[in-house]
């Protein structure tokens, strides 16, 4: 341990980082990435129809139900999703018969084609959604272990953050300060930088992360000082139950769903319809739920209006009950997911988490940076520690966005039609990313940045493209359309590729700056021998000037 | 949402025009130190009416979160620019409340 406070709170900073970091990394850029999820896996199905403009939601209920009646019979309970800024499909849901030996029957999705109404097929796809449950549950990993492994990295991320606050001496009047072009200080700068700007975010995001598997977690706590009645009402407690709906066995005709909101439509005197919930369905006692985007971020009654589908008279109890607990508690859930935001928030929300990636990947650059001139000099090449760390760091940080874009040609290219084909996506993805990580062991280090940044570059510009060659949702055809949603997925594909390029870019011209020309080490072998002549100080200042 | 990033950059910019080490970067002659001295309240006035337009805008409960947003984004702007374009920053932090108010009254 070091002497003081702050020396100590530096060390264990620096090493909590370094433990955790490249798991952090992933965490928290594919945790990023799900706050796009649907966009995603709207893009990664391209079978789907492009928007439709100009479309009443009432149209769009009467064919969802017009769907439903003729596909969904003996369902009791099922929900429609209309278009939205984050998905302009319409889809329809409901929870299928369990398979024998499972509790729970899967919950099937059907996207519609709004002009005709038919069910559209599409590709076996994990979507966004596998992409973004990987930041919490690990691919390959049994839930139960990589829910603890998430645990004991946000937990180490808090201390981190934490600690992070301590040893940052200057906050205020550092504030702004970022030297780019002073090496070490450069790095510290951005590591500062992007800690303290979205502070607020970073706590937020572990400690929310955090609750997230409180049971897990604190499975002592609730074994040792609770017993199962009091676990029970605990859990009713914090997770509101939607009250269920006996059915009457009594079969009834219900109305017109598009009829029926125009209660909720009164209601909220706006036609903001989000989704719709049907309980109990051809039954007397149908119940029908209109959900409009979210208004709170813990949880606003007016946001769901409650009509029988039968009488079509209004029900005023809600179908949750929240208590204050499960209000916070679903305050930090929908804070940690971004349930409420709109599309810009939504935006910030996802930049906010690339800069908590940032400041994770410049904390790690910081560590090599530190130890890179110690290092050199050692007579027989550089630990294994440290090698290893800047390998890790380039397979990583390079490296798993390239193995992101890898999952995305695995949707365009494997056939259509492979069994399995799911799981395929992902292991092209890890397999993309092994090989990514090995890579760097049999290049130098400043090899191996450059030329990973470069594919990552072309892979990233080749993707829109690959998109035009195996399908028809491609960039000129969404910005035709005017399908934003699409569209900007391919554009924000480009716009990543041109960041890549540009760091390439950049980290060869800084190669180039600090390899010294012939003429230059002409000039500073003759600078050096004046100044041995001279003095010794001066030569050190020299070497230190050229290292 | 543009207009809380556009008063929280104009309020960080002020803050940041108080501290004579960024002065010297964007400002090229030096100002009276009274006027220097009325950066830090002022500054904090400002956060302070973008926080009470975040609340006004969007209610108690997602206005202060969509605040701290904005907030880091106008932060990360700043200070880039300050590296790479400390003197168009003092023209900036004028012209984008101005546009993205006038934005508002438009819609």
């Amino acid at each position: 341990m070091k002497d003081s406070f702050r020396q100590s709170m530096k060390w264990f900073h620096t090493w909590v980082g370094l433990i955790v970091g490249w798991v952090l990394f992933f965490m928290f850029l594919t945790g990023t990435l799900g706050y796009f999820y649907q966009e995603i896996t709207r893009w990664m199905e391209p079978e789907r129809p492009f928007i439709e403009h100009n479309i009443s939601n009432e149209r769009l209920l009467d064919i969802a139900q017009a769907y439903l009646i003729n596909n969904a019979q003996g369902v009791d309970e099922w929900d429609i999703m209309l278009p939205s800024v984050r998905d302009q499909n319409l889809r329809v849901g409901w929870r299928h018969p369990a398979e024998a030996g499972k509790k729970r029957g899967k919950y099937k999705i059907k996207v519609l084609d709004a002009n005709t109404g038919d069910e559209i097929e599409r590709r076996a796809t994990g979507g966004g959604r596998l992409l973004y449950r990987m930041h919490y549950r690990f691919h390959y990993l049994p839930t139960e272990i990589s829910y603890w492994i998430v645990g004991f990295c946000s937990m180490l991320m808090l201390l981190a953050v934490i600690t992070g606050v301590v040893i940052h001496k200057k906050i205020f009047t550092d504030f702004f300060t970022f030297r780019a072009k002073k090496g070490l200080l450069g790095w510290l700068d951005i590591h500062n930088v992007l800690s303290v700007i979205a502070l607020p975010f970073h706590f937020m995001i572990t400690y929310s992360g955090l609750l997230f598997f409180l049971f897990t977690y604190m499975v002592l706590s609730t074994n040792l000082q609770t017993n199962e009645d009091e676990l029970d009402a605990m859990l009713d407690e914090i997770y509101p139950r939607t009250a269920h709906l006996e059915k009457a066995n009594q079969a009834a005709k219900m109305l017109d769903i598009s009829i029926l909101y125009q209660q909720a439509k009164t209601t909220w005197q706006a036609d903001e319809l989000s989704y719709v919930e049907m309980f109990a369905a051809n039954d007397v006692n149908a119940h029908v739920l209109f959900v409009r985007h979210e208004t709170d971020i813990t949880y606003n009654p007016e946001d769901e209006v409650m009509v029988n589908a039968v009488t079509g008279e209004l029900i005023l109890q809600k179908p949750k009950e929240y208590t204050v607990t499960s209000m916070i508690h679903n305050g930090f859930f929908s804070l940690h997911e971004g349930h409420f935001a709109g599309s810009i928030a939504r935006w910030i929300y996802f930049f906010t988490g690339l800069i908590g990636s940032a400041m994770i990947a410049s904390g790690l650059i910081l560590w090599t940076t530190k130890r890179k001139p110690k290092q050199l000099k050692n007579p027989n090449g550089p630990d294994f520690g440290y090698r290893l760390v800047e390998q890790l760091n380039i397979g990583t940080i390079v490296g798993l966005p390239i193995a992101i874009a890898m999952y995305f040609y695995a949707n365009r290219l494997l056939p259509v039609d492979m069994a399995n084909r799911v799981n395929w996506e992902a292991n092209v993805m890890f397999i993309s990313w092994a090989m990514l990580l090995i890579y760097p062991i049999f290049r130098p280090a400043n090899k191996a940045w450059y030329e990973q940044l470069t594919l990552a570059a072309l892979v990233y510009f080749a993707l829109p493209l690959v998109n035009v060659l195996t399908t028809n949702k491609h960039l000129g055809n969404s910005l035709l359309q005017q399908d934003w949603n699409l569209a900007g997925f391919d554009l924000t594909l480009l716009v990543v590729g041109g960041c890549f390029a540009f760091a390439a870019y950049k980290f060869r011209a800084l190669q180039v700056n600090i390899r010294p020309s012939k003429q230059a080490i002409k000039k500073v072998e003759k600078q050096c021998v004046q100044a041995m002549n001279e003095s010794l100080l001066p030569l050190q200042q020299v070497n230190k000037d050229q290292c | 949402m543009l207009v809380l990033i556009s008063f929280s950059f104009a309020a960080m910019m002020l803050f940041c025009l108080a501290m004579t080490k960024h002065r010297k970067q964007v400002l090229e002659d030096e100002i009276s130190s009274l006027t220097v001295r009325f950066f830090r309240p002022f500054a904090w006035l400002l956060l302070l009416f973008t926080g009470y337009l975040s609340v006004d805008m969007y209610g108690w409960s997602i206005g202060p979160a969509l605040f701290f947003g904005a907030l880091t984004i106008a932060i990360l702007l700043l200070i880039l620019l300050l590296t790479y374009r400390a003197k168009i920053v003092p023209p900036l932090a004028v012209i984008m409340p101005l546009i993205a108010s006038i934005g508002i009254f438009i819609n």
